[in-house]
């Protein structure tokens, strides 16, 4: 599903360059279940910023689904994004503003579906993560762990093909991130790719394969599976 | 989606409530200056519209001009012949009225008697080429017998109450009788005259009145308002070029040189009757009209106003960018284009500019009676509602929305999600010296509007305070009256009995109306006379003139009852020596002079004085007395009274005066005003500026500071930790409170020398419209600059001081 070959970022200031992919390659298959892990500034976050299509590398090659994406401009990169990806932060990264349906229905309204429709598809992701009894709640009305559960199915309500999880369990006790481990495997287990960055030896065991990384580099990988 | 971007938009009002309030108090109160100047404005250009024929109706104007071809004078009336000569040789005309105004003319029914003003001598046309709209009588024969009136309602009730009008008769000036034949509906306040009564044209036609002879020949009296009527469309200039044969035909100048052809003389010309209120500002107008370059002026106010709120949204939005950022990043992520972002934003600002324009609405029906107050006029906000104007303000707030909304909404759209959703995103950096520049001319626009307002209130102060060459105060004025012409001195007598009263005179005009009288005059030439070039302005006065305005002789004398010859003999004023050539007054004493048919000799001259209003240069005059042979109100319209001095009972000699006019005139109502309020009335329009000009730049300033107060509290707030480091390391509660406020006051201070630059160029531009004027002075802009600067200092300093009191200890921890 995703293959890159020698992919390269570097970052400069008027001082400093920082190099933060150093001729990247690896390759993720449809429904394998992936950590990425390392020390901090190594080049997970650049890694799946890429990924995610949020930001473009310098130099090497990005296939998605056997298409260069690599060079995409905004407005294909961004039509590739809402189809197929969806994104996990550690720090939730709902909108204040909103309540849990609506910002589980975002992604819904970028991708043009109609009013009813999406009222139907939201409802049923709320469902599945237990936090239908929420739906009218803002974020800060709730705890972190529902705060999770309500981004895993703003993710997920457009049925993309690959999660981008960054770190997702970072700002949530062990219970709840427990929780939140378990639907990502669940959603893995029904056949969505998971490509998940995350510093806990714990979480990284949820995955069938874990990509160690330093200084842009692989160093390893384990095979869990 | 659309739903979407609303809702949150809504939300984010509601949470962010001070940046809310300051962006729609900023935008209802610059929507609300817009919608009460558009209101002035529509007033303005509708002048005369109302007429079904306004397109097709045209004024006969008509100019003199010296041998140079200067135009001495400029009438927006033509001598009484011209209306039926330009009918008979323009067949194109297809009608043509002639209108004469009447002004203060006693009118009696019955013991009711009031001075009539605003009173019109009109033909039968004037209803077919003006809408008249009659409630009695028929406008077809209304107005066709001598002697008859057509009144409007509240004139008649004044005379007949509730009684019907209809063919009663009203006397005027106790010499003629007029029966009424119409009622007829008051013209709009938007109409350039506004006639109370219409008097048959006809009456004129009676010698005793004015006399049929002198409606066909008299080219000298310029009295008579003109209007045809044309098809539309009509190639006005093509006529207008043959005008120079039309008059080359039809009149001539005694005494011209051979060769000398009168449209070197006088020219006429067409104006269009909807230019008339705006645009025209002739020697002799039916009543005072606007000014162009004052609705031109206050439409830009307006939009200033309205850039200086819409700066503010565009400040404060970038400025918090910060708070929105996440919301942009997950936008980002859950797929948004760019564009979509752009949009979101765009409909926030858009919806806060419909929020401001329903409150502005709501502001502008309350404060219209204000602006009313000011500007004197009756503005209706219902002209708002026609769907010509309607659709366009509805659309503004489209408009004020992107344009406010535009820059913060590209801004914001270009942040990547990449690095907000990180938290990398750093507040409000980048664009600040965007912000800065915005700052400076918001600043700028309100410095502009602090000078000009003091610059207008100097020059106010310059006119109704400097000396015009003689004593404009305790002079009483009063029309003169037909009934006087044989008991005058018996009358003159009597009021200088009154020891409150030390001096009365009479004369052709006073001193604040135009000069607007010349005959042609002729100066002593080795052994003949010499016809003038330089126009020079004639006043019929009697012996009593010079002394009762206390206008000084500087050489020769003054008019003497002593001298029988005086009738013939004249005065002029330094200023006519001096376009004569002459340098030394008293050269001029005792010369042969001309003026029109009256030969004689110069007996003095009098020092020059401001006769019209300080807007007009001095110009060269003569004083002349009537001739004996015919009757005083020939020549006289008013009576000048000089009251004894300032510590006296004033009331108390006005009412003796009005005793004694009474025995003399019983028929004659007795009315009076004060000759220094006359010349206050001539800088109204320029006291209404200045109270527009205050109540504009203070919501100017208003506003402008409500938005450094918004930027100055964001801007601290994140410096907060940078306050709390250097106040740990020693640093005072006014070191951090001048160093909070001198980024800003250095904007104030640029912003100030770029008013001042604009200021300068409008105001001194201004002011040449006045013939005498201050000159600008260098501490009027000092005083706007610190003004201004104190302004902002006590807006920032509020919340700088606030931050620099705050303990350090919070904001570090927060950290």
């Amino acid at each position: 599903m995703i293959k890159i070959t020698e992919l390269q970022k570097t970052y400069r200031t008027e001082e400093v360059e920082t190099i933060a992919l150093n001729k990247l390659s690896f390759e993720v298959k449809e429904g394998e279940f992936v950590s990425v892990m390392g020390p901090s500034g190594c080049g997970k976050s650049t890694l799946l910023n890429i990924l995610g299509l949020l930001d473009d590398p310098d130099g090497g090659s990005f296939l998605f689904n056997g298409t260069e994406v690599a060079h995409f401009n905004e407005r294909k990169r961004a039509d590739l994004r809402k189809r197929n990806i969806g994104f996990v932060f550690q720090s939730f990264n709902l909108i204040d503003e909103l309540t849990v349906f609506e910002n589980v229905e975002l992604p819904l309204i970028y991708l043009g579906v109609k009013g009813p429709e999406r009222k139907q598809r939201v409802e049923v992701v709320l469902d599945k993560m237990q936090i239908m009894h929420r739906r009218n709640h803002y974020p800060q009305q709730l705890s972190g762990g529902q705060q999770q559960r309500v981004a895993v199915a703003r993710a997920v309500v457009n049925n993309p093909k690959l999660i981008l999880a960054d770190e997702p369990t970072g700002n949530l006790d062990s219970s709840n991130g427990n929780e939140v481990m378990q639907l990502l495997t669940d959603l893995n287990e029904q056949g969505t790719t998971i490509i998940m960055v995350t510093h806990s030896e714990h979480d990284s065991r949820y995955s069938h394969r874990i990509i160690r990384m330093l200084d842009g580099q692989t160093v390893t990988e384990n095979i869990l599976v | 989606m659309l739903k979407n971007y609303l809702r949150i938009a809504v939300r984010n009002l509601a949470k962010y409530k001070f940046i809310s309030f300051i962006n729609l108090f900023g935008l209802t109160v610059g929507i609300t200056c817009c919608l009460l100047i558009l209101t002035y404005i529509l007033h303005e250009t509708s002048y005369d519209r109302y007429n079904s024929k306004a397109d097709r109706i045209w004024r006969v104007t008509r100019s003199f001009n010296d041998p140079n071809g200067v135009v001495s004078l400029h009438l927006g009336t033509v001598a009484p012949p011209f209306g039926p000569l330009l009918r008979h040789d323009f067949p194109d005309i297809q009608k043509m009225t002639r209108v004469l105004q009447d002004d203060r003319t006693p009118m009696r029914y019955e013991d009711k008697i009031f001075n009539e003003d605003n009173m019109y001598f009109a033909d039968t046309n004037f209803v077919d080429i003006f809408d008249v709209k009659f409630l009695a009588g028929n406008p077809k024969t209304a107005l066709t017998e001598p002697n008859s009136i057509v009144l409007t309602p509240d004139v008649a009730h004044k005379y007949f109450g509730d009684a019907d009008p209809m063919n009663k008769v009203i006397r005027m000036d106790n010499q003629l009788n007029f029966k009424v034949t119409g009622i007829f509906t008051p013209f709009p306040s938007a109409a350039h005259f506004h006639p109370a009564t219409l008097l048959s044209f006809s009456t004129l036609e009676d010698s005793a009145v004015y006399g049929k002879k002198q409606l066909e020949t008299n080219y000298g009296n310029n009295s008579f308002f003109t209007y045809i009527l044309l098809p539309k469309d009509y190639p006005v200039k093509s006529m207008e070029a043959r005008f120079p044969a039309f008059l080359d035909r039809h009149i001539s100048f005694k005494g011209a040189p051979p060769g000398y052809l009168p449209h070197q003389g006088t020219k006429l010309y067409l104006q269009p009757l909807t230019s008339i209120h705006l645009h025209s500002h002739l020697d002799s107008e039916a009543e005072q009209n606007g000014d162009a370059g004052r609705v031109r002026t206050f439409g830009a106010i307006a939009l200033f106003i309205l850039l200086i709120a819409c700066i503010n949204y565009m400040n404060l939005s970038t400025a918090r960018s910060s708070l929105r950022a996440r919301e942009i990043g997950i936008r980002k992520v859950s797929g948004a284009l760019r564009r979509e972002i752009v949009v979101q934003f765009l409909s926030e600002s858009v919806l806060i500019s419909y929020i401001g324009l329903i409150l502005a609405a709501g502001l502008t029906w309350l404060t219209l009676p204000a602006l009313d107050s000011i500007t004197g006029l009756s503005l209706s906000a219902e002209t708002l509602l026609q769907p010509a104007v309607l659709i366009p303000v509805c659309l503004t707030p489209l408009l004020v929305g992107i344009l406010s909304g535009l820059y913060p909404a590209i801004f914001l759209s270009s942040f990547q999600p990449s690095k907000v959703l990180k938290g990398l995103f750093k507040a409000g950096g980048g664009n600040i010296s965007f912000r800065k520049v915005l700052v400076v001319f918001q600043f700028a626009i309100s410095i502009v509007l602090l000078i000009s307002t003091a610059i207008v209130f100097q020059q106010l102060h310059y006119m109704e305070n400097t000396s015009l060459g003689f004593n404009k105060d305790q002079i009483v004025t009063l029309p003169y009256n037909s009934g006087l012409d044989k008991t005058y001195e018996s009358f003159r007598t009597r009021v200088l009995q009154d020891p409150h009263i030390r001096a009365i005179t009479r004369s052709s005009r006073i001193p604040s109306g135009r000069l607007l009288d010349s005959q042609g005059a002729s100066t002593e030439s080795g052994d003949s006379l010499r016809p003038v070039t330089t126009t020079i302005k004639v006043v019929t006065v009697d012996q009593d003139f010079l002394s009762t305005y206390g206008i000084p002789i500087a050489a020769g004398r003054d008019y003497s009852r002593a001298y029988g010859t005086d009738t013939t003999n004249f005065i002029l004023n330094v200023d006519a020596t001096r376009s004569l050539g002459v340098s030394r007054p008293g050269d001029m004493i005792g010369r042969n002079f001309s003026d029109g048919n009256t030969k004689g000799k110069i007996v003095g001259v009098m020092k020059d004085f401001n006769f019209e209003s300080l807007r007009q240069p001095i110009v060269p005059m003569i004083l002349t007395l009537p001739a004996p042979s015919r009757p005083a109100s020939n020549y006289f319209a008013n009576i000048s009274v000089k009251l004894a001095g300032d510590n006296m009972d004033i009331a108390k000699a006005i009412d003796r005066l009005g005793e004694t006019w009474k025995t003399y005139l019983p028929e004659v109502p007795f009315e009076y005003n004060f000759l220094d309020a006359r010349f206050a009335k001539l800088y109204q329009s320029e006291q209404r500026q200045g109270q527009l000009f205050t109540v504009f730049s203070a919501i100017a300033i208003f506003i402008a500071c409500l938005g450094l107060f918004g930027l100055s509290a964001f801007s601290i707030s994140q410096r907060i930790k940078e306050i709390g480091i250097r106040k740990v390391l020693g640093a005072g509660t006014g070191t951090i409170v001048w160093l909070l406020s001198i980024d800003f006051l250095g904007l104030v201070g640029l912003a100030a020398i770029l008013g001042f630059l604009f200021a300068w160029y409008f105001m001194d531009h201004w002011l040449r419209d006045f013939a005498y004027h201050i000159s600008i002075q260098w501490w009027i802009f000092l005083a706007a600059g610190v003004v201004a600067a104190f302004i902002a200092l006590a807006t920032i300093s509020f919340q700088a001081v606030r931050a620099a009191l705050a303990n350090p200890v919070n904001s570090l921890r927060n950290e």
